[in-house]
């Protein structure tokens, strides 16, 4: 039993799932769901369809080239079992994926950082620009902080005012 | 093979089924459609090709008949001799000439009708000439009708006569009827011939084929022969006689030593002395049937004289060579129901069939040519000595312990042995694990996991991982111990929540005065353009104003006392000039002069609870455009008015043109009292 690949979306097929298609070259395809073999059959190209892990490795978006890709690597030639082995193997291979999924994020993340930065400096820029909009320029001369003013109650449209004038 | 097989002969169709077949071709294999406005040398090619079509295939349905029927002379003189019994050989040869005389007939008129057709000159002649020699040519298919008959009954005869090969070794059954002719057949062939007690059961020739010593040998039954000339015989008797004449075989004469078929021995040996030039060269036997109803020895003397007789003209038939028991040979007695002597009759007649056939080759000339090319090669002894059988030691040894090993084979336990042992296939399963070759024999029958978290362990797979996955880790930590550095850089810059607040504040701010800018864009045409201070909603108001300062952070109330202030006292101010001077000095000043006026009348006629409300809708008030009350009240009812018929229809304005139900059911429904409703 194996786990494979899906041709189209890069994702993991599991047994009982998808359709494998081969070719009058010899060649297998194999895809996860109806989604891909449609996407397939439409003959677009992974590289250009925007969800699939081809598109993402192919624009930056994912970590391309790691370390940890050359842990798991398809071998031809059938092992002997070696108990010893096969319990180390299976020790080694949750770390494995531990390191290569902190990697993947910390990649997204820096990706990511230059963004957050782009953003801090544009509000800066625009609260200090717009600050008038909130703030009277007298009153941020006494309080020089970008922040809101404290509220001045209006005094209410009080009745002993005007009566006296009216009579 | 038309020597003894005619089943080959294609069926000769009536002539009137001939005349339809041939009609019917040509009117669906040539062109059909022509008009009288085509080049006249294409009606005349579209006529000449229909008649020639039709005697084209005339000229082949006859040659082929008389073609695939046997030509009496080609064939072995014992099917033409048949045949002729059979059919009348004048009768079936003047039936084949009519059909060859049939088919040169079409050929001319063919030929005449075409030479004819190239001189027509119209369409309907040519048509004519045409349908007369189409014509033609079925009446003379029609005049060979009857032969046609014949020919197609003689074929249908022909192809149930038993395939008899003339040159094969044969054995012939003949006698008087009833003696036991055809159940002898049945007992040695598998032919199975009908045996009734009547005369004349065998009606035509049947033909078995019998075994012995590895050759097969035909036997051929005949109907019975009754003594009497020649002239008178039936064609029943004639085939027997035929077969008798032409075929190369043994002859078993059969005699019936008790008369039970109803004619005496001497009747049968009359009839055995007038057919015994039909015996010549060939092996004759005489076979004594039903014996066990008559014993030979105890027949009568006449009856034995006569027997004798019989035999000895057999004797003559056998070979010069004289046997001891020659005799036996010549003379055989059997019973077909007791089954006593049948296959020593059988053995009998077949060695005779081979003795002969034998010495002929011997006498023919081309035996010479085979018998030089033989030659037995005997090695002629050196000498005395004996030459045993050697074999070296070493083949003895192998020989040897191929033995032995076969032996522990037998021994030796196999897989399938020890299934039977515990329960058969169903039950128990063999351990495929048995046999591998591991380090360690205890990991056999270890379950081997092949995925583990969406990742197939076999990928994995490598002697050192685990040094490499340290070497990974250490690298991990490193990157991280790195990466922590970074991350305080970027948190420095960060806004204070109050920051956070005013920004979201100045963010509300834009997006409201977006949106008021887009209402106001967007209802520009409509509204009119009216400057601030002829404010008619009223929301140029001192709370808004103190409300908006208040939100900037400024102390509004100085502000609203100013703006107070000056209305009231601009107001009082221009009070007193107006009632002295009466008319205003410039406009601005008569307007503000009349909105604060207003106001103040405002003010003083109404009492404090009401001095909000509205004035009174014809009241004209200067931003809205009217000259006088008239002018605004007839604006008023005008505007009413185009509204009210759009009210009554429920309309929201003149743009609505909403239809609830689009198809109610009155209207769509039901028949109509009178008239049609193919519309709705």
């Amino acid at each position: 039993m194996r786990l494979e690949k899906c041709w189209f979306c890069s994702s993991t097929i599991y047994p009982g799932h998808g359709i494998q298609f081969v070719r009058n070259d010899a060649k297998i395809f194999r895809f996860c769901r109806s989604k891909c073999h449609k996407n397939f059959k439409m003959k677009r190209n992974p590289r250009k369809v925007k969800w699939t892990k081809a598109y993402r490795r192919l624009h930056g978006k994912d970590m391309t080239q790691d370390s940890t890709f050359e842990f798991e690597r398809k071998r031809n030639r059938p092992q002997r079992y070696d108990r010893i082995n096969t319990e180390k193997v299976l020790q080694a291979i949750p770390k494995i994926s531990k390191v290569k999924a902190t990697r993947e994020k910390d990649h997204i993340t820096k990706r990511l950082s230059v963004g957050r930065v782009n953003r801090r400096t544009e509000d800066r820029r625009e609260l200090e620009q717009s600050i008038s909009l909130v703030k009277a320029p007298s009153v941020l001369k006494e309080d020089a902080t970008l922040t809101l003013p404290k509220q001045k109650v209006t005094v209410s449209y009080a009745q002993t005012e005007n009566t006296p004038m009216e009579e | 093979m038309v020597q003894f097989n005619f089943k080959g002969i294609t069926v000769v169709p009536s002539g009137k089924e001939m005349v339809d077949i041939i009609l019917s071709r040509t009117q669906r294999q040539t062109p059909t459609v022509v008009h009288k406005g085509y080049a006249i040398n294409r009606l005349r090619q579209f006529y000449m090709r229909k008649v020639r079509f039709t005697q084209q295939n005339f000229h082949d349905k006859l040659s082929a008949i008389v073609d695939e029927f046997p030509r009496l002379e080609g064939i072995h003189p014992f099917y033409s001799d048949l045949l002729h019994v059979l059919y009348n050989k004048d009768h079936y040869k003047l039936a084949l000439g009519q059909v060859n005389t049939a088919r040169n007939l079409i050929s001319k008129v063919a030929k005449d009708y075409v030479r004819l057709l190239k001189y027509g000159d119209s369409l309907y002649r040519c048509k004519c000439l045409k349908v007369a020699a189409l014509g033609r040519m079925c009446t003379v298919i029609k005049r060979i009708g009857p032969s046609l008959a014949y020919l197609e009954q003689v074929r249908q005869h022909m192809a149930r006569l038993p395939s008899i090969d003339p040159n094969m070794r044969t054995i012939l059954i003949c006698g008087y009827p009833n003696v036991g002719k055809s159940s002898f057949m049945n007992k040695i062939t598998r032919a199975d011939v009908d045996v009734q007690p009547y005369a004349f059961t065998t009606k035509s020739l049947f033909v078995g084929h019998t075994d012995y010593k590895y050759l097969r040998y035909q036997v051929i039954d005949t109907p019975g022969i009754l003594d009497r000339p020649f002239e008178d015989r039936n064609i029943i008797e004639m085939c027997s006689i035929t077969a008798l004449a032409h075929l190369r075989s043994a002859v078993l004469f059969f005699l019936d030593v008790s008369g039970s078929c109803g004619y005496t021995v001497a009747q049968q040996a009359a009839l055995f002395h007038s057919i015994k030039s039909l015996f010549l060269n060939k092996p004759l036997m005489v076979v004594c049937n039903k014996i066990d109803l008559q014993q030979l020895n105890a027949l009568s003397e006449d009856d034995k004289r006569l027997v004798d007789e019989m035999k000895a003209e057999a004797l003559k038939t056998l070979q010069i060579g004289g046997d001891p028991n020659a005799e036996q040979q010549v003379l055989v007695t059997m019973s077909t129901l007791t089954e006593e002597g049948v296959i020593n009759v059988k053995n009998t007649a077949c060695e005779r069939i081979l003795d002969q056939r034998v010495e002929i080759k011997m006498k023919s000339k081309k035996i010479n040519d085979c018998l030089n090319r033989f030659h037995v090669a005997m090695p002629k002894p050196r000498d005395g000595k004996e030459r045993p059988v050697c074999i070296p030691q070493q083949v003895l040894e192998q020989r040897a312990k191929d033995q032995e090993v076969e032996k522990e084979k037998e021994k030796r336990k196999l897989e399938k042995d020890l299934e039977n042992e515990n329960g058969g296939a169903g039950v128990y399963s063999a351990s495929l694990k048995k046999h591998y070759l591991l380090a360690n024999d205890e990991w056999k029958e270890d379950i081997i996991p092949e995925i583990i978290d969406g990742h197939n362990v076999a990928d994995f797979m490598d002697p050192d991982i685990l040094e490499r996955l340290e070497e990974l880790e250490r690298e991990e930590g490193l990157r991280l111990a790195g990466e922590e550095g970074d991350d305080f850089e970027i948190d420095g810059d960060n806004m204070t929540p109050e920051e956070r607040e005013a920004l979201n504040e100045i963010r509300k701010r834009k997006k409201a005065l977006i949106q008021e800018h887009r209402i106001k864009k967007s209802t520009a045409e409509s509204r009119p353009i009216v400057p601030r201070k002829f404010d008619k909603d009223r929301q140029f108001t001192t709370e808004r104003m103190g409300r908006q300062l208040s939100g900037l952070g400024l102390d509004p109330s100085k502000a609203i006392e100013r703006v107070r202030s000056r209305s009231v006292s601009r107001g009082r101010k221009r009070e007193r000039s107006v009632a002295a001077d009466g008319a205003g000095d410039d406009g601005m000043e008569i307007d503000n002069d009349g909105k604060g006026s207003n106001k103040r009348l405002r003010l003083r006629s109404v009492s404090r609870s009401r001095s909000r409300s509205r004035a009174p809708v014809e009241e004209v008030i200067p931003g809205e455009g009217f000259k006088d009350k008239e002018q605004k009240v007839k604006a008023i009812k005008l505007g009413k008015k185009s509204v009210k018929k759009r009210n009554k229809d429920a309309r929201k304005g003149e743009a609505d043109r909403v239809i609830l139900n689009m198809m109610p059911k009155h209207l769509f429904s039901g028949k109509r009292g009178i008239g049609k409703t193919s519309r709705r």
